[in-house]
């Protein structure tokens, strides 16, 4: 089993990097963002863009075939749009980076200690925009809330403190940023953590110890991409839209659209991937996300996100999809994210892509039976202890991508 | 057998089995709420069959008909006899609710599954070591036919080229494909789902599985070279008949077949959710690898679980009586 989840992982990997080699040739701007006369060549009724019964037709697999970073580089300041020469010295950079390992400091554990390398990496070509989001219009996360500053502090505080005694801390890697190096390990790896787990931690005595992508519960909403990338099948019925997303490590999820104009869930009635309520307004389907589970985690927020999407079908191949993230506990605005997808071929993408990450999922008791076997060693006066060990810090994928 | 019972337990994990498996479909109204969209009869000339729906049998729990059981998992009573046995710990605690309900079963013809002798000796082994064999304890993908009659919702939507099923349990889906798709490179759990109309009947072959799924929590199970014809039929507008024909040379020594009603979930308020129950099945799996376990006694990756049930006063029975 252990071989699918690596076969599937790798035919992701592959899928993508087909994908990415078919892209050189041009990159088709959404209608929204385009200049009016591309604007003008993709009319938005052509009866090819509807459903036999009159409804905007999204179906198909959809994909985001280029890379854009979620948040824009300061260095690009106000600039939206990439210039096209800016476009080709990225791509050219970036292609010198594809297939090599990231490393880091020479010779330490960490150097070694990626799950991931590049073989697992979709590296696409450079998108139009400088930032997925685009409002503000400086292109980055709004600030958070003080509420929100004094949770993440208190997370990061405790990672620290599990890394403190390891040799990430010792050498000062930037995996210990914000913490200082001390033999003794910390009194705090018996503590619970300030709230649910999500993420990764230098620590596995449960299961829960683990990030969710660990234990095969990978948050589903918003869904960017990725390292690896991701794909979306749309297939739609008469008032009726069914989504099945395809991310990395076979976590893939479904979701059913309700369309009928009711309302959202109880508040009591919480879900990994929320409650999504659609309707049409025009050609653009406007679906309303909420009732998310405390145990989801997007950028900090959990049960309080809320996510209005918009997609509209553009053109034969093109599908504009934006979203407007919001949680008053968390960032002090709203924020948008706009992404443009390409339809695939259902030729070369046939094979269901099954959601099979528990199936295979040997890593998850893997990590915890090798603490345990260590903690005996440690015990029995063999090995060190296991708490000076960092099993958390992974310097996944490519070198250092000068477009993130 | 018995020790095997005793020893690999997970209350939880069965409990919630158990619930799924009795919970019956109940109509609820709610007012002040948008009526439904309007469903058309045909999708492109076709027969409809876009919606959410659900068996109502216990054909998860055994295709094949059966007398109800006192427990899931049982163990010899006071007599030697296989009819007298009693409840076995993992579903003690639960009473009535660890019980297993009757069938006729829904395997046609004699009624019989036509297994090779060797594979017979399987599908027994399969039942007696159900807790530590069966997929679906473990959250796995359920496989085809199985998900389709799990005591869990699923939902159709039927586009012209494709109709995509989605199923609540583990959140797993299928596409069916009425366009020509060629098969893909690798087998899969859920396998390779090509459809088309047979007049109005939707057919639907299956194939490309791999041989991990089963048919039910008694043990019945296929390989790889499991081959599927599905037909989908609209008896009226809120049931379909659902017919598969099963064919697997390796396992079976001829093809044979199941048929039952599928039932729409007529509520006007209804939707799938969420169960994605590998979160709910890591103590089941992993739980003996915990630093302090929550389960006080493993015996290597097999939990021993003593049942303690205190009773509060005023909840034992007699009390309900007046009695002291």
């Amino acid at each position: 089993m252990r071989d699918w989840f690596l076969r599937s992982m790798i035919t992701v990997a592959i899928a993508a990097a087909a994908v990415s080699a078919i892209l050189s040739v041009s990159i088709t701007r959404t209608s929204a963002q385009a200049p009016a006369s591309v604007k003008a060549a993709a009319p938005t009724s052509a009866p090819a863009l509807k459903t036999p019964w009159g409804e905007p037709d999204l179906q198909g697999i959809w994909t985001d075939e280029s890379d854009t970073p979620l948040q824009r580089s300061p260095k690009y300041a106000n600039q939206e749009f990439f210039t096209e020469a800016q476009r080709a010295e990225l791509d050219k950079e970036r292609a010198a980076l594809l297939g090599r390992d990231r490393r880091v400091e020479r010779g330490t554990e960490l150097d070694v200690a990626g799950a991931y390398n590049a073989q697992f990496m979709s590296v696409k070509h450079t998108g139009a925009r400088t930032s997925l989001i685009v409002d503000p219009p400086n292109g980055r996360i709004p600030p958070l809330t003080p509420e929100a500053q004094k949770i993440a502090a208190a997370e990061r505080e405790f990672r620290l403190a599990l890394l403190q005694a390891t040799e990430t801390c010792k050498n000062k890697s930037v995996a210990c940023n914000g913490g200082k190096y001390d033999p003794t390990p910390s009194p705090r790896r018996a503590e619970l953590p300030p709230r649910y787990n999500t993420a990764r931690m230098n620590r596995r005595d449960n299961p829960e110890d683990g990030a969710l992508p660990d234990r095969c519960l990978t948050g589903g909403l918003p869904e960017f991409g990725g390292a690896t990338g991701s794909f979306r099948r749309i297939v739609q019925t008469p008032g009726g839209i069914a989504m099945f997303y395809d991310v990395g490590q076979g976590q893939g999820w479904q979701r059913n659209i309700v369309m009928n104009g009711s309302p959202h869930l109880p508040a009591s009635v919480r879900q990994w991937y929320g409650d999504s309520r659609g309707h049409w307004e025009g050609n653009t389907l406007v679906i309303d996300v909420t009732n998310f589970s405390p145990k989801t985690d997007y950028q900090g927020s959990r049960q309080n996100l809320h996510l209005v999407e918009r997609w509209t079908r553009t053109g034969p191949n093109t599908l504009e999809y934006a979203v407007t993230i919001e949680d008053p506990t968390m960032w002090t605005r709203p924020w948008t994210v706009k992404q443009e997808f390409t339809k695939q071929s259902e030729q070369e993408n046939r094979i269901y892509y099954e959601p099979r990450c528990i199936e295979g999922n040997y890593a998850s008791p893997g990590l915890m039976r090798g603490q345990r076997m260590a903690e005996a060693a440690f015990a029995r006066g063999q090995g060190p202890d296991p708490a000076v060990s960092d099993n958390a810090t992974d310097f996944v994928g490519v070198e250092d991508d000068p477009l993130q | 057998m018995r020790g095997r019972f005793l020893r690999s337990t997970i209350t939880v994990a069965i409990a919630a089995a158990v619930v799924s498996a009795v919970l019956s479909v109940s109509i609820t109204r709610t007012s002040g709420q948008a009526p439904a969209a309007v469903r058309p009869a045909r999708v492109a000339g076709k027969p409809n069959l876009s919606g959410i729906w659900q068996a109502n049998n216990e054909a998860n729990w055994d295709l094949q008909a059966h007398a109800a059981l006192p427990g899931a998992v049982t163990q010899p009573g006071i007599y030697p006899y296989d009819y007298a046995r009693v409840p076995a710990a993992p579903v003690l605690a639960l009473g009535a609710a660890g019980a297993v309900p009757g069938s006729l079963g829904v395997v046609q013809g004699d009624g019989q599954i036509p297994y090779t002798a060797e594979a017979f000796m399987i599908k027994k082994e399969n039942s007696e070591h159900w807790i530590d064999r069966d997929p679906e304890l473990k959250c796995y993908l359920p496989g085809i036919p199985r998900a389709m009659y799990m005591p869990y919702p699923f939902q159709i939507t039927q586009g012209t080229d494709k109709i995509h099923m989605a199923y609540e349990f583990s959140n797993t889906a299928r596409t069916i494909h009425l366009d020509k798709v060629a098969g893909p490179p690798d087998d899969a759990w859920m396998g390779h789902s090509v459809g088309h109309w047979d007049g109005d009947t939707l057919a639907v072959d299956v194939t490309n599985f791999n041989d991990r799924s089963w048919f039910d929590r008694a043990g019945n199970f296929h390989s790889d070279a499991l081959h599927l014809v599905e037909r989908f039929t609209l008896m009226s507008p809120d049931i379909i008949r659902y017919e598969v024909t099963i064919e697997d040379p390796k396992v079976f020594t001829r093809p044979w077949r199941i048929a039952m009603p599928l039932y729409r979930r007529v509520e006007p308020n209804m939707q799938l959710l969420e169960f994605r129950c590998n979160e709910f099945v890591e103590e089941f799996m992993y739980g003996g690898l915990r630093k302090q376990q929550l389960v006080k006694h493993w015996e290597g990756e097999t939990m021993a679980v003593d049942i303690t049930r205190k009773v509060p006063t005023g909840d034992r029975f007699y009390d309900w009586y007046g009695g002291k």
